[in-house]
């Protein structure tokens, strides 16, 4: 009787073990697997802080991808509210201010190449974009991008071949405060080497800063502002220059980018309208403009996995 | 004797709960859409699971992050407009294996499983067959499930380019180890 009462006690032990064990199994499924996915909370970086590589003025922090290449028709139409605006000219559509047509090649992830020509001052670009410092979650609250170009005249009267060129170097600085809204700044250096325009007492070289907001609307929308301020001692209000300032939206139809502007500044190039802006809103001065851009993939085909 | 005998019962009970629990933490994810512009693919091998073969309760889950597709436009479309991966973060699935095969014998065992899959922060009850293999005494899982997008509140606009089909087809295969529970 002791024996047999000692046995069922025993037994009676072990399950319960057992059982506590399993129980204990039951509500550890959750912290195991809390556990196990501990590390994808890794540091991850933020991505798309704005649809394209560009918006009204300014580049972005954006890069085409790797083996990726990008094609862009740019447009910026005649003046809306002047003597040459109004319904004569479907309100500036008749007069195109300039055109820019390029291409952008990404060679890996964070470095692409930019080729492209204005309309104005016949201006054939070639620009560099390095994508230096990724905003992540718990790492910089910045992304970092360097871009370096040059520009090329290659019509027009001037005094030796080194006059057609001009330079440009910045640096974007740009942050993804949350999923919908993306702010980003800019400092500049322009270097025309014949100023631009070419009027006694302009600087070839100067400073300048730029910034740029993105609001998503819908998944597909976007809101842009972009705004620049050349710091020049000529280009300033007296000599009637202008800071450029454009409002648009931005829609993305997955492939394509397609910008809808207004702007007061005819240039679309970076060095143009840096250099010389003296459209004013208050005058009437201010354009349609549009950017449509179409993205192709020629990543090569990887092998489908094996495992499947 | 009799006391000897219950002992080791015991033990074999004790050490035998310690097996029960088997984890993955690199379950191959591979979602695939077939659209009439073209063939959509992405994979992760990032997916960690779960499973406790004494309760027979199943867990799984991916940082939708860890899929990779082959165009970098279709990822950035894909975790910005269709996943929202930061507002959601992961595809879960916790549920319970209605079968309880026998693990120490070598076989493939169909099994059904029902439970809770959250993707895009939406739960759908589902019940899903897949399954276990035993063999050489490794444990490996695999299924494969269809997810419709709209069940999940994905939405798929018709101005967008690359043709998308309503339904996912959703491959996941895991090898799974058991947890060491010798202390």
């Amino acid at each position: 009787m002791k024996k047999s009462i000692l046995f069922i006690a025993l037994l009676a032990l072990c399950a319960g073990v057992r059982a506590q064990q399993n129980d204990n199994k039951k509500s550890s499924t959750d912290s195991l697997m809390n556990s196990l996915s501990a590390d994808d909370s890794k540091n991850e970086k933020v991505t798309a802080a704005f649809k394209a590589t560009r918006l009204i003025l300014s580049p972005t922090t954006e890069n085409v991808k790797k083996n990726n290449l990008n094609f862009l028709v740019i447009h910026r139409f005649g003046d809306i509210g002047t003597s040459n605006g109004g319904f004569k000219t479907f309100f500036g559509l008749d007069a195109i201010n300039d055109v820019y047509i390029g291409f952008e090649y990404g060679f890996t992830d964070n470095f692409q190449v930019m080729v492209g020509r204005s309309t104005i001052g016949q201006i054939g670009e070639t620009q560099f974009k390095w994508a230096i410092v990724h905003q992540a979650s718990s790492g910089s609250p910045v992304a970092i991008s360097l871009l370096g170009g040059e520009g090329i005249r290659p019509y027009g009267n001037f005094a030796s071949f080194s006059d057609r060129m001009s330079y440009i170097g910045e640096a974007i600085i740009s942050r993804k405060f949350s999923p919908s809204f993306s702010l980003e700044v800019m400092p500049i250096y322009v270097q025309d080497n014949q100023p631009m325009p070419n009027i006694a007492g302009n600087e070839q070289g100067f400073f300048s800063v730029a910034g740029a907001a993105r609001l998503k609307v819908t998944k597909h929308m976007s809101l842009i502002v972009d705004y620049e301020h050349p710091f020049s001692n000529f280009r300033n209000g007296t000599n009637g220059f202008e800071d450029p300032l454009g409002f648009g939206a931005e829609f993305e139809t997955g492939g394509h980018v397609f910008t809808l502007n207004i702007t007061n500044a005819a240039g679309i190039s970076q060095i143009n309208s840096l250099s010389n802006t003296e459209q004013s809103y208050g005058r009437g001065q201010f354009r349609l403009g549009f950017t449509i851009s179409r993205m192709f993939d020629f990543s090569p085909k990887k092998n489908k996995d094996k495992n499947w | 004797m009799k006391y000897l005998s219950v002992l080791i019962l015991a033990l074999l009970s004790f050490t035998r709960a310690g097996q029960d629990v088997y984890t993955c933490k690199n379950a191959k994810i591979n979602i695939y859409s077939s659209a009439p512009i073209e063939d959509i693919e992405a994979n992760s091998s990032e997916g960690v699971s779960v499973y406790n073969a004494a309760t027979g309760e199943l867990a799984f889950s991916v940082p939708i992050r860890s899929l990779h597709f082959q165009k970098a436009m279709m990822e950035e479309h894909f975790n910005e407009n269709y996943m929202e991966s930061d507002k959601f973060p992961k595809a879960t699935f916790k549920g319970k294996i209605q079968e309880h095969p026998d693990l120490t014998k070598d076989g493939t065992y169909p099994v059904t499983v029902t439970g809770d899959f959250q993707v895009h922060g939406v739960s759908q009850s589902r019940t899903i067959k897949g399954e276990i293999k035993v063999n050489g005494g490794v444990l490996s899982m695999s299924s494969e499930f269809m997810v419709k997008c709209a069940d999940h509140h994905i939405e798929i606009p018709k101005i967008v380019f690359h043709n998308i089909a309503e339904s996912i087809r959703v491959r996941v295969s895991a090898t799974y180890g058991a947890l060491n529970s010798s202390k």
